[in-house]
């Protein structure tokens, strides 16, 4: 299935491209997230705990990075599996800077990929992976451009 | 399947049934999603409150304030009730609309909007008639309207403790009419498209248009830009033909294996213009 859309993040290009590839960041804006380790150069163990309506299961993938072009865009790739079936994730994202006529740092964060699902969770739940996958995206970008607000209002 | 092992209790009193709640147990009502999801072991909550003892949260009266409808009256009790029948017919229509004849006996009102799923019937009458929702907690009771309450896929204004106590829908006069209109998934009976309309006329001219829709996206919402293409328009079929092509705007559709994000745009279109033409017809 496909998956695409758009959000913008509070800071200029190149920091939000070093932001998208901080595990510690991810972790922190990422729904369910458990822990994110890094295990490789561009490559990291991802444990998530999704609770979506009345259902909730775990996760245990990886999450690789290939063909950065800093800042320009990056493929990402996940892939996790856990008791109530696996789901597996591609896609590109692109960054471009929001305002490029104002003095105003924002970026434009486009993503286009394809998720697919599969076990219980799709036997059941597939006409819930594209609303759900939506909103786990947004609340991804709004957690992570809360958290870049947050630590700015923080600095002295 | 079996579900995991857990607790269960059935209080009588809501004060007690709140009390657990708070404590992390998690509200039953007519179980028509979560004991799937449960056998599925796709869901396994580790206590169970079942509120369908709860005195009185079944209750369907008319008061001040429009009708109440209680938390725990079944599909069945809202489909048939001659109350809401005479004085909210669109509620009745929709209510006859979910799944099968075993889901509506079942299956509860004020479980079906806590649950919001995408797909479901309800939301999509309750957005247009602009219905309110009583939620009680352990600290307090509160009221919301259907536009702050329904926040996005399986996403309420409910806090964790907190239930739907009662949903409060304006009592109608014949001089409104309403209809709602669905594609129903084949196996599951879910709403790929539902539209509820609710309209008056005066002088030939809409003078009143609510619409809501469901199966779209990931909340039901309210057809705001056809509402206003609308009101204030001569009732007639190339008006509602035009102004139905506004039924999706600004909404961001869901795709699956039953509908594509533009077929789905196109069946709210379509059925926005038929539930339009039939609540218009259906005005005394």
């Amino acid at each position: 299935m496909k998956v695409s859309g758009s959000y913008s993040l509070p800071v200029g290009p190149e920091r939000a491209y070093r932001l998208l590839q901080d595990p510690g960041e991810l972790a922190r804006a990422m729904p369910g997230c458990e822990s994110l380790e890094q295990i490789g150069p561009d490559e990291y163990r991802l444990r998530l705990k999704v609770i979506l309506a009345t259902l909730t299961g775990s996760f245990e993938g990886s999450v690789r990075i290939a063909d950065p072009t800093p800042p320009l865009s990056f493929r990402l790739m996940v892939e996790g599996s856990g008791r109530i079936g696996f789901l597996k994730g591609q896609g590109v994202l692109h960054l471009a800077a929001a305002h490029p006529s104002t003095e105003v740092e924002g970026t434009e964060v486009s993503y286009d990929g394809e998720v697919e699902v599969g076990g219980t969770l799709a036997a059941v739940g597939q006409r819930l992976v594209d609303g759900a996958s939506k909103m786990m995206i947004k609340r991804f970008f709004e957690k992570l451009s809360q958290n870049v607000r947050e630590s700015r209002a923080s600095l002295p | 399947m079996i579900p995991q092992k857990f607790e269960y209790s059935a209080p009588k009193s809501l004060d007690e049934a709140l009390a657990l709640l708070a404590r992390g147990a998690k509200p039953l009502a007519g179980g028509m999603s979560l004991i799937p999801m449960m056998k599925l072991r796709l869901a396994a909550p580790e206590h169970l409150v079942d509120l369908r003892r709860l005195r009185g949260l079944d209750d369907i009266r008319e008061s001040g304030r429009g009708l109440e409808i209680g938390a725990i009256a079944t599909h069945y009790d809202v489909e048939n009730s001659p109350l809401i029948r005479q004085k909210c017919p669109l509620l009745a229509e929709t209510a006859g609309a979910i799944g099968d004849v075993q889901v509506r006996n079942m299956g509860t009102i004020g479980g079906s909007v806590a649950h919001a799923d995408p797909s479901a019937d309800y939301p999509a009458a309750l957005q247009a008639l602009e219905a309110r929702f009583v939620l009680k907690g352990a600290k307090g009771e509160r009221t919301v309207s259907a536009a702050d309450f329904f926040l996005d896929a399986f996403t309420t204004a409910l806090e964790t403790g907190e239930i739907v106590r009662e949903i409060l829908v304006p009592s109608d006069d014949a001089r409104t009419g309403t209809s709602y209109k669905k594609v129903a998934q084949p196996a599951s009976g879910f709403a790929i498209v539902g539209v509820a309309a609710r309209v008056r006329q005066k002088e030939g001219k809409f003078s009143f248009v609510r619409i809501g829709i469901t199966g779209l996206g990931n909340s039901a919402y309210r057809a705001v830009a056809c509402e206003r293409a609308l009101e204030g328009r001569p009732a007639t079929p190339a008006a509602i033909e035009s102004a139905a092509a506004l039924a999706a705007q600004g909404i961001d559709a869901n795709s699956d294996l039953h509908a594509s994000a533009d077929y789905r745009r196109h069946l709210a279109a379509v059925h926005t213009a038929r539930a339009l033409a039939t609540a218009l017809s259906r005005i005394v």
